[in-house]
């Protein structure tokens, strides 16, 4: 008997019936000893005046970094920021908001009407570029978090050979170029996805985050920085933003005297030696080579934007919808059954397969407007790289890059110049 | 010499004073064009109760453990009834608060009597891991009073939310600061 | 920052000490994490089997207690596995922090020479190099990736929209498919041919009164109650009636309907002592039999099956087991080709078994998933092939009909599931009271294009086309919906309740209330009720048709209604 009580409770309960499905199945109680109904909590989240404290921290944050790097000159002085600002927006804030991620917001905000940029990001988005229009790349000397841990545990640099520097140096074009566009179509912020710092700011991620983040640092004890030499998206607009900055980081304080004793030391090889003596070419040579590189860039950008328009429906997967329209063509097709919580969820709301399919074809072309515009930019970076190949200026001190030097101020020791006394 | 030298150092100064205004250009020109499009107070994600289909993900898929996404409790929804399908494992032999009766995993549902016949359901939130059991049972049997929501102080408001990456029925979305909880009772109407 | 030795030895060890204990951290903190993450302390199998031995038998001894302990011990495990990994990584962060700092002062420390490097190098010669590389290897790259995105062109699925092989025939912008067209005469299981609730034939009567007899062809008493549906194969009709553990199959002739013969079920090896927990009203003779050219078989719901020839002759005679299942047996039964399709639903045991009519050899089982369900198979036709469809709990699952292999599977339903599925050509319709009714298109890959819970019948089996579906409640609320779209075309309140399933015949429903009245509409997205015909008797049953003539089952008495 005791057996079938539950069974005769449910079947009683279910004849206290509602026709209607979103009503309630059961009826509210009427209470009748005053019982009063608790209120559960519903905390809000910090007052978004601290996220204007942390713009106002990352504006001194940078003024002090440049004074430091431009004026005082002072390596020590860097490595103290680094340590304040992984401390403050690495382990405090726990990496985000960052201005490297904040280049998808600025993206999803350019091309969807229903996405409105918190202003924070977009001022964590402009505020480091304008410095490095006045002053370089001071936001990579001490104040990006990820910056500042690995420079922080860059203890032992190693040089890499050029080709493979080369080569590697061109993933952050790529992962720029297909960040901007996948959050552009509404599909992934994948340099928030990737990123390998964060997990280790927030002592929390799923054990691969760790891993991959752990493995990069200890590649970065050797060959330093590897993140912003070979990954980082944003770095390529504060490589471009600091070539045509005001004032830059120099080595020495006064006059170069081509002591050749800063050659080597930079880890990051940002150091442009001199070029007075050496051969010279005839000059019709390099000119002829600058014009044909130069035809050769709307080659290359053309020949990027058919790429990636073909690549697009592959592109295409990196969106949900996307995935999901696929594997229930799939399982139509093969019938292999599709397991994915999506596609349950698909298949138990009820939602027809035609809008699903109809969907999948905006996204998709979509897809195919945008990416050639991704596929142009690489192919427009290529051309360019390689035309600023063929043009040699001339040097008449060791200079840093102006666009790959961090101003992290390694070099200063190793220059024996004074700096001159105003008497 | 000197003559030529000066038209390359003025040819340079040009290439250098276009490239700046290029450059220039577009970092003046965003803030106008996202004028309209940016907001003071910003974004924090949340779950849409109607949405919701319990699959579990919010629990395994959150960046930090436990995961910021909680069990709440809309009590004016309640039928508060004694065989209570959230409470209550399917297949429950005997109503109790017995542990072999129970189908939140982590006990953090407590039972206490009202008046007859009636029982109050409350969450213990330092208890819940949000794997949305007890909402699949109360959805399933119930008046789907108990729902699933992002509690927001101990969400770390991620750019790129992972569990709202992977929800299967997309129930998962930026909502405005101001507004930072879809409630089940009041979203009624 | 100078040190002295002395300093520099401290350091040493205090980097070296910080650093063996951020790998111990590190690798245990990776053990603890994959634990919680991998093998979760609250599903451990310890725990599990307790839970399962509980079930199994509650009462025995102390095992609540043990549930009790064993959960108290998973969820401790739990917590603390959680907290473990929190303040293991604060202690792996504080180590870290220490030994980069230690090692910092250490590499600091290091006198530095500065040295000269050798030759200055050759910049306009190792640019040169450093272009034709660069160069070489953009060329490569490009051409590469133009060859690939050519091929990759071809391989990207045609999404345009069109090419899927086995639409079906459109007809003025709607989708019919091959229409179901059924004998006229011969109704061979319950609901009529492959169970589909739609009658073969025209001129069915529309106007009739049991009380008064007007237009009753005859009216004979059945000599033991059931509510099995009556079928009809040639010029007899087949019924089952039960008394107490007594089941007997009457076959009668359906033009006078004079009983010819009455065949017993009872005294089968195996059959149970005991009757089994059942609704009394009921019986054992619940489930419709099923007849084809050379037999007709039965079973009731103590498990007996028997299979007879037309003169009442047994051919064979079985008992498959009790199906004990809280409301009673009651899946009728289908024959395609030589084998009789048994739906077997126990709490025990769900399967879907196949016999053979002559000689009563299992030629298959197939184990179903799920919980034991109350409704009937359907015989259902989806791209060309032939299958027997199910609707169960919580899965519709559609079986191969001659091998009994499990084609495809969708997740539908819950809770207690009676009515058997509406078929048409594409889609299959599933509905039970307390969950929904869901339009699943069928075959591999099937998924649900529409649903609805407004109206949803507790017993009643909805019955569809290619155009509409129609289903009554035990309400008494009557309902149309576009078999494709799922629009709700029209609904009418009857103050009856239903339990038997509504018939299309000759382009009319006809919908059975429980007081016996029969309600007839016309077939279409209009609502316009023809005629309401009473019996004069409470009436349960689904009825058959046959040859231009209804057959009702009423509580105690078997109809013939006829027109002329």
């Amino acid at each position: 008997m005791s057996k079938k009580v539950p069974y005769i409770l449910l079947l009683i309960l279910l004849i206290w019936h509602a026709a209607v499905f979103a009503q309630d199945r059961f009826p509210r109680p009427e209470f009748e000893t005053g019982y009063v109904y608790p209120v559960d909590q519903m905390p809000r989240q910090r007052s978004v005046a601290w996220e204007y404290i942390d713009v106002a921290v990352l504006i001194m944050a940078l003024s002090v970094t440049t004074w430091l790097a431009l004026k005082k000159r002072s390596r020590q002085g860097l490595v103290w920021m680094s340590v304040f600002s992984l401390a403050y927006f690495g382990f405090y804030r726990e990496g985000c908001i960052c201005a490297v991620g904040s280049v998808q917001n600025v993206s999803l905000a350019l091309f969807n009407n229903s996405y409105t940029i918190p202003l924070t990001a977009l001022l964590f988005f402009l505020i480091p570029l304008i410095f490095a229009l006045f002053a370089g790349r001071v936001f990579c000397a001490g104040v990006c978090p990820l910056g500042a841990i690995q420079e922080l545990t860059g203890i032992r640099p190693v040089k890499l050979p050029k080709t493979v520097e080369s080569i590697m140096a061109a993933v952050p074009f790529i992962y720029l170029g297909l960040a901007v566009l996948f959050a552009a179509m509404e599909s992934q912020f994948i340099i928030c996805r990737y990123d390998p710092f964060v997990g280790i700011f927030r002592l929390d991620a799923p054990y691969t985050m760790i891993i991959f983040g752990a493995l990069l640092l200890l590649a970065g004890v050797f060959v330093n920085r590897p993140y912003c030499r070979y990954l980082c998206p944003y770095g390529v607009l504060l490589n471009l933003f600091s070539r045509f900055s005001s004032r830059h980081l120099t080595i020495t304080p006064a006059e170069c005297i081509n002591c050749r004793l800063c050659e080597d030391v930079c880890p990051y090889d940002a150091i442009l030696p001199s070029n007075d003596s050496g051969g010279k070419e005839e000059p019709a040579k390099p000119r002829k080579r600058f014009y044909v590189y130069l035809l050769l860039v709307p080659v290359f950008a053309a020949a990027g934007g058919i790429i990636l328009n073909n690549l697009a429906p592959a592109l295409a997967t990196m969106h949900n919808d996307v995935r999901l329209a696929r594997e229930i063509r799939l399982e139509k097709e093969t019938g292999v059954e599709a397991v994915s919580k999506a596609a349950v969820a698909f298949k138990e709301a009820g939602k027809t397969e035609e809008e699903l399919f109809a969907n999948e074809l905006t996204i998709v072309s979509r897809f195919k407007k945008a990416s050639p515009w991704a596929g142009v930019f690489l192919g427009l970076s290529l051309g360019l790289a390689m035309v600023s190949l063929t043009t040699t200026r001339r040097r008449t001190g060791y200079v840093p890059h102006q666009g790959k030097c961090y101003s992290c101020g390694r070099c200063f020791k190793f220059c024996p110049v004074q700096p001159e006394k105003t008497v | 010499m000197k003559e030529g030298k000066n038209k390359y150092q003025s040819r340079r100064e040009f290439v250098r004073r276009a490239g700046k205004v290029l450059v220039i250009a577009p970092l003046v020109a965003l803030p106008f064009a996202l004028g309209k499009k940016t907001n003071a107070s910003g974004y924090v994600w949340q779950i849409d109760p109607m949405k919701c289909t319990q699959c579990g993900q919010c629990k395994t898929n959150c960046v930090l453990t436990p995961s910021a996404s909680k069990c709440v409790h809309a009590y004016v929804m309640c039928g508060y009834c004694d065989l209570c399908g959230g409470y209550l494992r399917q297949g429950a032999k005997t109503i109790s608060t017995g542990a072999e009766n129970q189908l939140c995993p982590t006990g953090a549902i407590t039972r206490s009597f009202v008046e007859e016949p009636y029982f109050q359901y409350t969450i213990d939130e330092d208890l819940c891991d949000g794997c949305a059991k007890c909402v699949l049972g109360c959805v399933n049997f119930g008046n789907g009073s108990l729902y699933m929501q992002i509690k927001q102080d101990l969400c770390v408001d991620c750019n790129d939310c992972s569990i709202a990456r992977t929800c299967p029925s997309q129930a998962i979305s930026r909502v405005p600061a101001a507004q930072q909880y879809i409630p089940k009772d009041k979203s009624r109407g | 920052m100078k040190f002295t030795e002395k300093d520099l030895k401290i350091i040493r060890g205090i980097s070296l000490v910080a650093g063996i204990f951020t790998l111990i951290v590190g690798f245990t903190m990776i053990f603890s994490y994959i634990q919680l993450k991998t093998i979760n302390p609250l599903d451990n199998p310890a725990l599990l089997s307790v839970k399962e031995q509980y079930d199994k038998d509650p009462g025995a001894g102390n095992i609540a207690e043990q549930v009790r302990a064993m959960d108290l011990m998973a969820r401790k495990a739990y917590f603390a596995t959680r907290r473990q990994v929190e303040t293991g990584s604060y202690l792996l962060l504080a180590g870290a922090v220490v030994f980069i700092f230690c090692s910092r002062l250490i590499a600091g420390n290091e006198k530095v020479v500065p040295s000269i490097p050798g030759v200055k190098p050759d910049q306009i010669g190792s640019g040169a190099k450093y272009r034709k590389y660069l160069l070489i290897s953009a060329s490569v790259i490009l051409a590469g990736a133009i060859v690939s995105s050519f091929l990759l062109r071809s391989n990207l699925p045609d999404l345009s929209g069109n090419s899927n092989p086995a639409t079906p025939e459109k007809k003025g912008g709607r989708i019919t498919g091959k229409e179901f067209k059924p004998d006229e005469t011969n109704y061979p299981f319950f609901r009529g041919q492959d169970s589909r609730g739609i009658a073969g034939g025209s001129g069915y009567p529309v106007d009739w009164n049991g009380e008064e007899g007007r237009n009753i062809k005859w009216k004979t008493a059945i000599p033991k109650s059931g509510k099995s549906s009556p079928v009809v194969w040639g010029k007899k009709l087949f019924v089952t009636g039960a008394e107490g553990r007594t089941g007997e199959v009457y076959c009668l002739d359906k033009e006078t309907g004079e009983v010819l013969w009455t065949a017993p079920v009872s005294d089968i090896a195996g059959e149970p002592a005991v009757l089994p927990e059942m609704d009394q009203d009921a019986g054992l003779a619940v489930s419709s039999a099923a007849v084809n050219k050379n037999s007709v078989c039965a079973i009731f719901a103590n498990g007996n099956l028997i299979s007879l020839d037309h003169d009442g002759n047994r051919k064979w005679a079985i008992n498959i087991g009790l199906p004990e299942n809280v409301y009673g047996y009651s899946s009728s039964l289908l024959i395609y080709d030589n084998t009789l399709i048994v739906q077997y639903d126990a709490q025990e045991k769900v399967s879907l078994m196949g016999y053979d009519t002559e000689t009563g050899e299992l030629k298959w089982e197939t184990l179903r998933n799920g919980r034991p369900v109350w409704s009937s198979p359907v015989m259902a036709n989806f791209n060309g092939k032939q299958q027997v469809v199910i609707n169960g709990n919580p899965y519709v699952t559609s079986f191969d009909a001659e091998t009994g292999d499990e084609l495809w599977s969708i997740e539908c339903l819950t809770g207690d599931v009676a009515p058997s599925l509406a078929v048409n050509s594409t889609m299959a319709y599933a509905v039970t009271d307390y969950a929904r009714l869901a339009a699943i298109k069928a075959g591999t890959g099937a998924s649900i294009v529409w649903e609805d819970n407004m109206f949803t019948p507790d017993v009643s089996s909805p019955v569809a086309n290619n155009e509409f579906l129609f289903l009554a409640t035990g309400n008494g609320d009557v309902a149309c919906y576009d078999a494709q779209a799922g629009d709700t075309l029209w609904t009418h309140y009857f103050a009856q309740q239903f339990y038997a399933s509504p018939v299309i015949a000759d382009e009319k429903v006809y919908i059975l209330d429980r007081s016996g009245t029969m309600h007839i509409v016309k077939a279409t997205g209009q609502y316009e009720l023809l005629a309401e015909s009473p019996l004069g008797e409470n009436a349960d049953c689904t009825p058959a048709f046959s040859d231009k003539k209804i057959y009702l089952r009423g509580r105690d008495n078997l109809y013939c209604i006829s027109g002329n």
